[in-house]
């Protein structure tokens, strides 16, 4: 017999295709059979990774999709609902995303699992003027407020990318979920959980809200007035390092200077000043103006993997910004094994694929690739 | 409704500063005793982090604690002294869960490692949060939330064009990836017990749960060998898809055709039938193709109209578009927030009533109602008196000792 693993024994009916992908997975990834309940052609982001003339495949489908089963009911007959009703019935959590089959008729599937958590992911949430509103990545970004909060001062604001608003939204929708069937299984009843992706792009803007509660100030994309002259992205020799070295922060403004002191860097002359202790004119673009051209005249000299050896050294808060092959690549991660190797028919070979987002000391973390249409595994 | 759905849990939460807390705040949201154990030696450094209350500092004013605390318990004890430590480990011997996000080691110098306190409490699920992971070399690097996005590729994805990262600011990723991943592991960790009896140790290095959230485009490099590209808020496949400067000071509108359908929408709500009747622009390839004319064309139609009005016709027409809504916009003038109940108020003896998000999602209908952050050590006698049975005497001989603060 299998061990027991975290959500063993739990059976996950999946109607996602989006916002809610990647919180299946992650009960999946810890022993919950997870199993996309598909029409006959497929939910929209298999139809979409699928599409005839498509000549690469969809590396997300493959992500998001893994540790998971596929069955193919059609939900519009009445042998499909009768099917469903049946698998319902002893099902833990039923998932459902607007714009998918079911999502609709909570109701009927509240009376086919009375016992399930039914969680419901969209854009909006149910009910308000905008529940039935087209959505988008970038347009729940702008619309949870956290597009405004990124870029630099004069531009645009900024969308994060890889469909961040799936990945934030899916954690939240995870975590809700995973309470609920908490509860669900001490006392026996299920639970409906409306998830507004919009609700949780608005829930994780650090302080922003309480700013402007507390203090009516707007936080700016450019950080003006809260991020020090010594927090951004610098050129080096072959790339760009993130540094962060306020003085408030530990000692790294302190074993920055004295490396410089060891090199007799000129750039020192004037970081020595006074006026470098004061913190708020440090956030002054004044300072942040002065700031780039004497730092980056110093670590000019050097590549990223020299200063990362230096920040490991001295303690200065300093790091390489990587690139996505970077990443693939980075020793520290080589080190803790975090990389798995992934077997899925979608590629000419196994491929690198992100592990586990937690380490657990027990082995009860695992995945397999994302299932062909009615590959119920 | 004020769920009770982890009655019974009970946490000696070390965490501090932004992601730690955020992850074991949920738990006390839903039911949980969260003991959250501080000291006034090394305060939680967002208990002394903007905003405050009318600008005025103080350990129990700040917003940002607030939203990262609600209906904890604080506990005060000095783990610099000997006999705070004990109190520590006797407070761990009477939880399910301990959660700490310091850097590698520093738990295991106060003899709070996983190995000293299963001893305590063999079925204890152990939380540790460091940055880049407990072992391994690179696992002293000092960094700060910035740094799990440069390191992981999010700051250099975070892109306006080619070559040009801008990354997201300090608001990213700290509160989401981090948090919820650890919540959502404790919970697997819950019932893994419950069912086997067996508690377990979480290491979640930051760096290495950040990077599933790029999972794509790390599975993306690595089957094709090339880098993904950076596109800022164009997309791959369609256009316009972007954000639209609007009337007003530092308005914007984000519009994206995702579909042919969505394209001939937005092309006569802007009344542009010369767009919509051309051949070339039928297709996803040929209006990608004419990305800069369209961009141009959109651009000119929003810049006339402010950011309300530009999403309200486009959401009209199936189009999807929404203001870039920043933290005034959404708390004092969004529509949809408002009517699902979105805000909360909480008194609080210090700062007086202040502004909540509600947890994002309503469970049965209902809104999850909070309950207000802790003053510093405001439980600490309750704690002592009630989880550890200690006497009165003893509680005041711990205080006057300075063990309690």
């Amino acid at each position: 017999m299998e061990a027991f693993r975290p959500y063993t024994g739990i059976r996950v009916l999946d109607l996602t295709y989006n916002l809610g992908r990647y919180a299946t997975r992650l009960f999946g990834d810890l022993g919950a059979e997870v199993v996309r309940v598909e029409p006959p052609e497929g939910l929209p982001d298999r139809r979409r990774a699928e599409q005839p003339g498509r000549n690469s495949p969809d590396y997300g489908f493959s992500f998001f999709n893994a540790s998971k089963r596929s069955v193919v009911l059609d939900l519009a007959a009445a042998a499909g609902r009768e099917t469903f009703a049946t698998m319902a019935r002893d099902a833990h959590i039923v998932f459902l995303e607007r714009g998918a089959p079911l999502a609709d008729e909570i109701a009927w599937v509240r009376e086919q699992a009375p016992q399930a958590v039914v969680t419901i992911v969209s854009p909006y949430g149910l009910g308000g003027p905008w529940e039935g509103a087209a959505a988008s990545d970038l347009v729940l970004q702008a619309a949870g407020g956290i597009a405004w909060m990124t870029g630099r001062d004069g531009e645009p604001p900024l969308r994060l990318p890889v469909d961040q608003s799936v990945m934030i939204t899916s954690v939240y929708a995870a975590v809700a979920t995973a309470m609920c069937l908490f509860d669900a299984e001490t006392g026996g009843t299920g639970h409906v959980v409306d998830v507004s992706a919009q609700e949780c792009i608005a829930h994780s803007l650090q302080n922003a809200l309480q700013v402007w509660d507390l203090e009516q100030r707007v936080s700016h994309r450019a950080g003006e007035g809260t991020r020090d002259a010594s927090e951004d992205i610098y050129a080096c020799k072959d790339g760009k390092v993130f540094l962060a070295s306020p003085p408030t922060l530990g000692i790294s403004w302190k074993q920055l200077l004295a490396w410089m002191g060891e090199t007799s860097h000129p750039s020192l002359e004037e970081f020595g000043k006074e006026r470098w202790l004061d913190r708020r004119w440090r956030q002054t673009a004044e300072a942040k103006a002065l700031f780039r051209p004497l730092f980056e005249a110093f670590i000019g000299q050097y590549t990223r993997d020299e200063l990362l050896a230096e920040a490991l050294k001295r303690k200065v808060v300093m790091a390489p910004v990587a690139r996505i092959t970077d990443v693939l690549g980075d020793r520290q991660l080589a080190y803790r094994k975090y990389f798995i190797q992934m077997d899925d028919p979608r590629f000419e070979r196994p491929v690198q694929f992100p592990g586990a987002p937690y380490k657990m000391s027990e082995p009860v973390w695992a995945t397999s690739p994302a299932p062909a249409l009615g590959d119920r595994g | 409704m004020r769920p009770d759905f982890l009655r019974g849990i009970r946490f000696a939460d070390f965490t501090w500063a932004g992601a730690g807390p955020f992850g074991t705040k949920v738990f006390a949201d839903f039911g949980a005793e969260i003991l959250k154990v501080e000291s006034m030696t090394r305060p939680d450094p967002v208990r002394r982090g903007v905003p405050y209350k009318d600008g005025i500092a103080g350990i129990n004013r700040s917003g940002y604690f607030a939203s990262r605390n609600t209906g904890k318990k604080s506990v005060a004890i000095n783990l610099k002294e000997p006999d705070g430590l004990e109190l520590a480990r006797a407070l761990v011997a009477q939880s399910d869960v301990v959660s700490n996000n310091f850097g590698p080691g520093a738990m295991e110098r106060l003899g709070l490692g996983y190995d000293d306190l299963k001893k305590i409490k063999p079925d204890i699920i152990y939380l540790a949060m460091p940055m880049y992971g407990e072992d391994g070399p690179f696992s002293s690097l000092l960094g700060v939330g910035m740094t799990i996005s440069a390191v992981t590729g999010l700051m250099w994805m975070t892109a306006y064009g080619p070559n040009d990262p801008v990354g997201p600011g300090t608001h990213y990723p700290d509160h989401a990836a981090n948090p919820y991943h650890a919540a959502f592991a404790v919970l697997a960790a819950l019932r893994y017990r419950r069912h086997t009896g067996r508690g377990m140790k979480i290491d979640l290095s930051q760096i290495e749960s950040t990077a599933n959230f790029v999972g794509p485009a790390l599975v993306e490099a690595a089957a094709s060998g090339r880098e993904p590209p950076q596109t800022g808020n164009r997309s791959r496949e369609h256009a316009p898809h972007n954000v639209f400067r609007c009337q007003g000071d530092d308005a914007w509108v984000a519009i994206a055709v995702e579909g042919d359908a969505e394209w001939l929408a937005l092309a006569g709500a802007m009344g542009r039938q010369d767009l919509a009747g051309r051949a070339d622009l039928r297709s996803a390839a040929g209006r990608l193709a004419a990305v800069a004319e369209l961009e141009a064309a959109v651009g000119a139609w929003t810049a006339e109209r402010n950011p309300v009005e530009v999403a309200g016709l486009l959401q009209q027409a199936g189009v999807a578009a929404a203001r870039v809504a920043s933290s005034r916009d959404l708390i004092e003038e969004d529509p949809q927030l408002a009517a699902r109940g979105y805000w909360q108020t909480l008194d609080h003896p210090e700062i007086g009533p202040a502004l909540f998000t509600s947890p994002p999602y309503a469970i049965d209908g209902e809104r999850v109602e909070l309950k207000r952050q802790p003053l510093f050590g405001e439980h600490t006698h309750e704690i002592l008196t009630g989880v550890l049975g200690l006497s009165e005497e003893r509680v005041k001989e711990l205080n006057d000792r300075g063990i309690l603060g």
